[in-house]
């Protein structure tokens, strides 16, 4: 039977918009460098009327530096922005019509909630009738009619934030750009601000680019993420895409746990051990008889069972003995050692694996999790032996298989 | 509380207006400390009614009182000084190589001198220490208030004062100045110093407020204190110089426009109603020794000296204030 | 005494350090401080209000105080604004050359004031090096309250600057980037942003300038000329009166002064709440 896979050919930089003059915003070839380092490189990508894209990287990955040439805030060395239509690459910051919402929120102290959010129609010279409409518009959007007279002092990280967006939200901006804005609260506040920021971009249809380095927030605020890894993009696509689906082995891993494992492309199979895989579906453009390449897939895309009884649409891969067994609330996490050796052998070593001793690193131990229901239904013991077999895996191309 | 600010600040902002400023003629006059009073208190309002008399115009001084040598280095460095009355011709002098005066003030009545007043001892009422004479002070245990001839001109005045009168005494006895002596007193009262103040009437406060035993001043200065009946006593010594204070006009900082009413002015000083006025403040007359009988306080001097003994401005400069006093008094 | 103070150590609750230090804070501060301010007002009382107020009343004494506080606020001013400017070029601007320029403008404070006066005498005098070119076109700056407020802005040159700089280097950037991207010129957010949260050091800043200036001596007796009724500070007029001495009047201008820094340093202390930054 065959396993549900999918092949990603080369990521495509910029998906998903065919057409980038009905892009909100694009940024099209930004690099930057600092003296002879390259921070930025070949950046480019769109934001769609009301869509949220987030940029997901760890720190150092240059996602506040994009998001600070889009602002205007830093020039960059070559490459284009591009808002509703207009290039705005040579303006400064103030004329292009972004709203940020910073880290620190930098809400102006010395004003009052309605004076903050009121700033960007004033510095414009708007009527007072005007002025005063919209900030009751925007404090009862945000829920803030209690707090108006207040000082962002006053305010706890979640007002502040409100207060922050509604701001920006004052001037009608083209795109909003959120720097980390969940960085300096704490979880709770995270979890359900998230869902109430996002709930707001909705209803308000701005398009927003965020920047963050918590996968779990990239998966959940994202329409789209773009994930970089030291300057570059490594994958653009939809959560479940870039979930399910990654690129490379750094989105994988980036994005939750990932078991990587090689595997030798051969006529019409793929051989991952002693086991055999059929995938005729590979472009034969990309995969080459003979080509070493990894197959990655999620702990929960594992099925261990007992006999050689495999349910239809899985694929088995090789026989293991289990390692370790972890209560982890909602689900039982596995590790298991894979009997037999891989033939190919890349320079990369996925991290999980440096603990192992010397003499072991011939066999590969994977990550598994098991829900409550299975786990309760078929108890497993550390020892024993199992049948490994894949619900679903993605297959890197070859060259593809460099991480950084 | 805004307005209240504003109005506030608007006060102070502004540059307060000079009595008197504008259509007035205006006089600068900068003088040497001590001749404050008379000026103001007479010579000033003597001259304002003659001149409102003949010309029908009012007349504003500017003044500024500092030590002789204090006023003549402000004179040097630009200050706005039209007249200027100071202790030592010395002084007069300096203005003149400067080409601050252009004119010889000794061609002026009395020379140039406005009045003069010899230098005595001012003691604490009762003469505790029993100071009879400049020799007394070299005595231990006296502390002695004494300007600085730096910027004083009395100071100067009183150096030679006490150095003269040593000659003259010695003369007296022997007919023959013992300089050695005199140099051996002066140096013996200088060790008894315990402050140097920047001018005449500076040291008269010093001292007013309680400081030392003894004060070598200008004897118009004891008479005033005397006035105020304050408790001091005047020690008349045996033999002291007149010190002679020349007024000049500082031509260089004169406006055409000006001269009528300064020149007028420089005559005004010298005539018999300013010299009156002038006794009546306790200084000598120099137009007319007759007004000087006039004051029955004045003390009298047995061997009085001028300037001319050492033979000159530049000479007693030279000889006793820089190369004896200063090298060999001062240094050690 | 040791004793009784180790003894009392051991006794709980009772700290003897805390009296004892209060207590010698206090009697140091005694003859160094508190006396001498006392007997400024002891002895200007003691003759009778009557006399005290009169020496007040003098015209020479109430130009003298007016013109001390008029010089001093336009010096005020002046150096409030420019530091002001230079705390903004100084803080966001890097360029070779640049610690020097703040060593410079702090260099005032360690001058004595009478050098600043006669360095300021030998500029701008009539025969100065700079003032002999102005002097035939008539403008002479030396000798009048032009020149007062000018010695007074020198002296008081780093005050200003030294109290608003801090508040600059600490002040958040992205306070001003956000004003920026919120679509704010320079000038815009500079008034609304900056001037705000730079408004405690600003006032801070003036009133140390102010007090100051207005006690301002050494230099003011050189450039001025020192004439009484047109060009004579408060301060000058007490060292005037002194010298004539006229005690009473002296002190009674040295009370008006003394009581005057007490109030703006009263006032300094007690608005320091709403001075601060947040």
């Amino acid at each position: 039977m065959k396993a549900k896979e999918t092949i990603i050919p080369n990521p495509e930089p910029r998906a998903s918009i065919a057409d980038p003059s009905r892009a909100a915003a694009s940024v099209i070839g930004i690099s930057k460098r600092f003296g002879r380092a390259s921070v930025l490189e070949n950046i480019s990508f769109d934001v769609a009327e009301g869509e949220v894209l987030v940029l997901l990287g760890a720190s150092g990955s240059g996602k506040t530096t994009i998001l600070r040439i889009i602002a205007g805030l830093e020039m960059p060395y070559t490459g284009k922005v591009i808002l509703h239509g207009k290039d705005v690459t040579e303006l400064p910051a103030r004329e292009r019509g972004v709203g940020v919402i910073f880290q620190s929120y930098a809400l102006f102290p010395k004003m009052t909630v309605e004076k903050n959010i009121g700033y960007g129609l004033r510095i414009r010279k708007r009527k007072r009738k005007e002025i005063r409409e919209t900030v009751n518009e925007l404090l009862s959007l945000v829920q803030l009619d209690e707090h108006r007279k207040k000082y962002p002092s006053q305010l706890s990280g979640g007002q502040q934030q409100r207060v922050a967006i509604a701001r920006t939200l004052a001037y009608k901006p083209e795109v909003l750009l959120f720097d980390e804005p969940f960085g300096a609260l704490d979880t709770q506040t995270r979890h359900h601000l998230r869902r109430e920021i996002r709930a707001l971009l909705k209803k308000v249809n701005v398009p927003s680019i965020f920047i963050t380095h918590d996968q779990e927030e990239a998966l959940e605020l994202g329409d789209r993420i773009a994930v970089l890894n030291v300057g570059h993009i490594e994958q653009i696509g939809t959560p479940f895409e870039i979930y399910n689906h990654p690129a490379t082995e750094y989105v994988a891993t980036f994005l939750g746990a990932a078991n990587v494992l090689d595997a030798v492309v051969r006529k019409d199979f793929l051989e991952i051990g002693s086991a055999q895989i059929p995938a005729a579906a590979l472009d034969p453009e990309k995969f080459k008889p003979g080509d070493c390449v990894k197959i990655i897939f999620r702990p929960e895309d594992v099925s261990l069972s007992r006999g050689d009884f495999l349910r239809s649409g899985l694929s088995r891969i090789s026989t293991a003995s289990i390692e370790e067994i972890s209560f982890v609330g909602a689900y039982e996490r596995v590790r298991l050692r894979l009997d037999r050796a891989e033939e190919c052998r890349t320079d990369d070593t996925p991290y999980y694996l440096t603990t192992e001793t010397p003499e072991r690193q011939a066999t590969k131990s994977i990550i598994a999790t098991r829900s409550k229901p299975e786990a309760s239904a078929t108890r497993l013991h550390v020892g024993e032996r199992v049948v490994v077999a894949l619900t679903s895996f993605t297959v890197l191309p070859p060259q593809r298989t460099k991480s950084t | 509380m805004t307005a209240s600010l504003a109005l506030a600040v608007l006060a102070i902002s502004c540059l307060p207006k000079p009595a008197g400023e504008s259509g007035d003629l205006t006089i600068t006059l900068y003088g040497f400390s001590i001749m404050k009073e008379s000026l103001e208190k007479a010579i000033f309002p003597g001259f304002r009614a003659k001149w409102k008399q003949e010309h029908g115009q009012d007349v504003q001084f500017q003044t500024s009182y500092a030590g002789s040598e204090t006023v003549t280095n402000q004179i040097l460095q630009g200050a706005p000084a039209e007249i200027a009355i100071l202790s030592i011709d010395r002084d007069a002098q300096r203005l003149k190589k400067d080409g601050f005066v252009t004119f010889d003030w000794h061609s002026l009545p009395a020379q140039g001198i406005v009045n003069k007043t010899p230098f005595i001892i001012i003691v604490r009422k009762g003469n505790p220490k029993g100071i009879r004479d400049f020799s007394d002070l070299a005595k231990p245990g006296i502390r002695l208030i004494h300007p600085d001839p730096v910027s004083s001109g009395g100071a100067q005045w009183s150096i030679l004062a006490m150095y003269g009168s040593e000659l003259k005494k010695s003369e007296k006895e022997s007919n023959d100045q013992d300089k050695p002596r005199a140099l051996q007193t002066l140096r013996a009262i200088w060790k008894n110093v315990i402050s140097t103040p920047g001018s005449a009437r500076e040291a008269r406060t010093t001292f007013e407020l309680g400081n030392g035993d003894a004060l070598i001043t200008y004897e118009l200065e004891g008479l005033l204190m005397k006035e105020a009946n304050a408790p001091i006593e005047i020690v008349v010594p045996q033999s002291t110089i007149f010190s002679e204070h020349p007024a000049v006009m500082i031509d260089k900082n004169v406006a055409g426009g000006k001269r009528p009413v300064i020149d007028a002015f420089m005559q005004y000083l010298w005539s018999d109603e300013a010299q009156e006025a002038f006794v009546k403040f306790h200084f000598y007359s120099t137009t007319n020794d007759a007004f000087n009988q006039a004051n029955p306080v004045f003390g009298h001097i047995e061997m009085p000296f001028a300037i001319d003994y050492f033979g000159g401005w530049d000479r007693a400069y030279s000889e006793v204030i820089e190369k004896i006093f200063r090298d060999q008094v001062q240094r050690k | 005494m040791s004793t009784i103070v180790s003894s009392m150590r051991h006794v709980r609750g009772f700290d003897v350090a805390r009296p004892l230090s209060i207590g010698m804070l206090v009697f140091m501060m005694l003859p160094l401080v508190f006396l001498p301010l006392a007997s400024i007002f002891i002895f200007g009382t003691s003759n009778g209000l009557n006399k005290f107020w009169g020496a007040l009343m003098a015209p020479e004494a109430i130009f003298a105080l007016k013109l001390s506080m008029a010089t001093s606020f336009w010096a005020t001013v002046f150096n409030v604004i420019f530091g002001l400017f230079a705390a903004y070029v100084l803080s966001r601007h890097n360029f070779w050359g640049r610690n020097a320029l703040i060593v410079t403008i702090s260099l005032p404070t360690a001058i004595p004031t009478a050098v600043a006066g006669f360095a300021l005498l030998l500029l701008w005098g009539p025969y100065g090096t700079l003032g002999r070119l102005l002097a035939p076109h008539g403008f002479q700056i030396m000798f009048t309250a032009g020149a007062i407020i000018l010695a007074n802005i020198f002296v008081t040159f780093p005050l200003a600057f030294g109290v608003i700089k801090p508040v600059f280097d600490t002040m958040s950037r992205s306070l001003e980037e956000a004003s920026a991207t919120i679509g704010a010129t320079r000038w815009q957010t500079f008034w609304h942003v900056t001037l705000p949260s730079l408004r405690g050091a600003i006032v801070s800043g003036a009133l140390l300038t102010f007090a100051r200036a207005v006690g301002e001596f050494g230099s003011t007796i050189l450039v001025s000329g020192n004439l009484a009724g047109r060009t004579q500070t408060a301060p000058l007029y007490i060292f005037a009166k002194f010298n004539e001495g006229q005690i009473e009047a002296a002190n009674a201008i040295a009370i008006v002064l003394a009581l005057f820094s007490f109030l703006i340093f009263s006032v300094l202390f007690f608005a320091r709440d709403w001075l601060d930054v947040d």
